[in-house]
């Protein structure tokens, strides 16, 4: 790794005057499981000065339940997460998504801030600058998305602009699925930025100087029931080439409300409100579970190597509703 | 805890280098992977991928197995690190149970995953006294053996219980 200055602070305000100190050129570092694998491979035109280390800040790493629903502190590690009974046994899209992230090395290391906060796996941004020089790209500023006329079998189907690159955080499909969103500092105060406006083509919405403090999740619907299925070619340490999380509810036989949120199939998890519309109010018999399966990828643009997403995507949403409605006995 | 300084405690010995980038200095992008071997000399501990999909440098962090190739140095000042080389008696030189059971069982062939499986399995055996079969494979399943010892691995694990009696 190219050489860097590296400081320890001691809380979120330290963390954030330092990354306004330093804008563009500092950079926070959490569990490292990410970040370190950016800067081995070099792969940003501005290379940080300096790494700020946040994950030795006291109290910042809580899981708290009240009636407001549950926070989770932005240092909480994801083997914690999944682990924890409380989100075992309530938030269990969550906690299988943690779970279903990296090895268990990783996840000891891993927290959610650096979850949310991680960079797209796109192999012509990640591509390393030692061998053969940087891959300029679109989403590095520079020259169009190279997945649009090359290798895009992990790239989206859905919601791409300029940048075809996938979303890679489980826990924001999960998150998704759940209405939840992220608490952040800044310069200029704190703010709360739902899941479905953090991420966007070219990155996310954290402004320069800016960090993620806390997830929240608002209080579930009374007896909802939830299913996570991610689909990988080998079951540890690969990324989702599709992933799910449902949320739904049922009363009397009829589903009053159910969420669908699709990952790595788009820029950001992607709420399939259209199918969700259409299971309101119906009982889920399997035709009407197909259905909504077919209108949740309905409008996919697949690009030239990455249809076969679309039917797995299809099948994960079936597999997922089938699953969770079958929770409610 | 110094400043501009940096203590390791490996394998219950001490450790002080000075952050810098000098030689024998520790620069802050220095991995932890790294320092143990090039400094300390530890060359158990293994570097396969260096970007954290094989498991083969993995070390006990507090008693908690880590990828040593995605840790900075500069972020274990004052902690515990444990790693192969720590696990035979200092004094007798006899093995751990766990090694002794890979030995026995010849969990290896080429033996590149060997350290990081066994570190991770120490930690396993720390938390649970009896892991099923299933949590074994759970917890080793950030290891990458390309010799394919996997079922003489869960062989050793098997044998390293029942050592314990
Ligand atoms: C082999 C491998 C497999 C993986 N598999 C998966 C997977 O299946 N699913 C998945 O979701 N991820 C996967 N990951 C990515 C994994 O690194 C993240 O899931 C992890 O949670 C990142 O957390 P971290 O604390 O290590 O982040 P870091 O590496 O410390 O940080 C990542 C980025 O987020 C920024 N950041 C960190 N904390 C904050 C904060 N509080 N506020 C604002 N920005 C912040 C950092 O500046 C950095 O740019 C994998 C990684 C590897 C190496
Ligand atoms: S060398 Fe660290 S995980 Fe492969
Ligand atoms: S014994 Fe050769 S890699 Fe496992």
């Amino acid at each position: 790794m190219k050489p860097f200055r590296h400081i320890n602070v001691p809380g979120v305000a330290e963390a954030v005057d330092y990354l306004n100190k330093f804008p563009g050129s500092s950079r926070l570092i959490a569990g490292g499981t990410d970040l370190l694998g950016v800067l081995k491979d070099d792969i940003l035109p501005a290379y940080p000065e300096l790494l700020i280390n946040i994950k030795a800040i006291p109290g910042l790493d809580y899981l708290r339940e009240d009636e407001n629903g549950l926070s989770i502190g932005a240092l909480v590690k994801l083997a914690f997460l999944a682990r924890s009974p409380l989100v075992r046994e309530k938030y269990k899209v969550l906690a299988d998504a943690a779970r279903s992230v990296g090895t268990p090395q990783l996840r000891n290391m891993a927290t959610v801030g650096g979850n949310l906060g991680q960079e797209t796996r796109c192999w012509y941004y990640r591509y390393p600058h030692g061998i053969g020089g940087r891959i300029q790209c679109q989403r590095k500023g520079s020259g169009p998305c190279l997945a649009v006329g090359g290798d895009n079998r992990y790239h989206v189907i859905m919601g791409g602009k300029g940048c075809f690159a996938a979303c890679p955080s489980d826990l924001a499909t999960a998150l998704a699925a759940l209405e939840g969103s992220i608490k952040t500092e800044g310069a200029g105060g704190g703010r709360i930025i739902s899941i479905g406006e953090f991420f966007h083509p070219l990155g996310n919405a954290l402004k320069a100087g800016e960090m993620i403090v806390e997830l929240q999740v608002p209080p579930l619907p009374a007896g909802s029931r939830q299913h996570w299925l991610k689909y990988t070619l080998r079951e540890p340490v690969d990324f989702a080439v599709v992933s799910v999380a449902v949320l739904t509810v049922l009363e009397a036989g009829i589903c009053r409300e159910a969420r669908i949120a699709l990952g790595a199939v788009a820029p950001g998890p992607l709420r399939a409100l259209q199918a969700e519309q259409f299971l309101k109010g119906k009982e889920p018999i399997p035709e009407v579970l197909q259905e909504a399966a077919v209108l949740a990828v309905q409008g996919a643009k697949p690009l030239s190597k990455n249809g076969y997403k679309v039917e797995i995507a299809r099948v994960l949403v079936l597999r997922a509703l089938e699953a969770s409605f079958a929770g409610h006995k | 805890m110094k400043e501009n300084g940096l203590l390791l405690m490996v394998n219950g010995q001490s450790y002080e280098f000075k952050i810098g980038t000098g030689p024998g200095e520790v620069s802050p992008s220095h991995t932890l992977a790294r320092t143990l071997r090039e400094d300390l000399g530890l060359t158990g501990t293994k570097v396969g991928c260096n970007k954290g999909e094989c498991g083969a440098c993995t070390v006990l962090l507090e008693g908690t197995p880590v990828l040593s190739c995605l840790t900075l140095t500069v972020e274990c000042n004052g902690k515990r690190v444990t790693t192969i080389e720590g696990l035979e008696d200092p004094e007798t030189g006899e093995l751990d149970p766990v090694q002794q059971s890979f030995l026995e069982s010849g969990a290896f062939q080429c033996g590149f995953c060997t350290p990081g499986m066994i570190m991770t399995v120490k930690a396993l055996l720390g938390d649970m006294p009896a892991p099923t079969e299933l949590e074994i494979k759970e917890a080793l399943s950030g290891h990458y053996c390309r010799c394919i010892s996997h079922y003489h691995v869960l062989d050793a694990v098997g044998r390293a219980i029942g050592k314990r009696g």
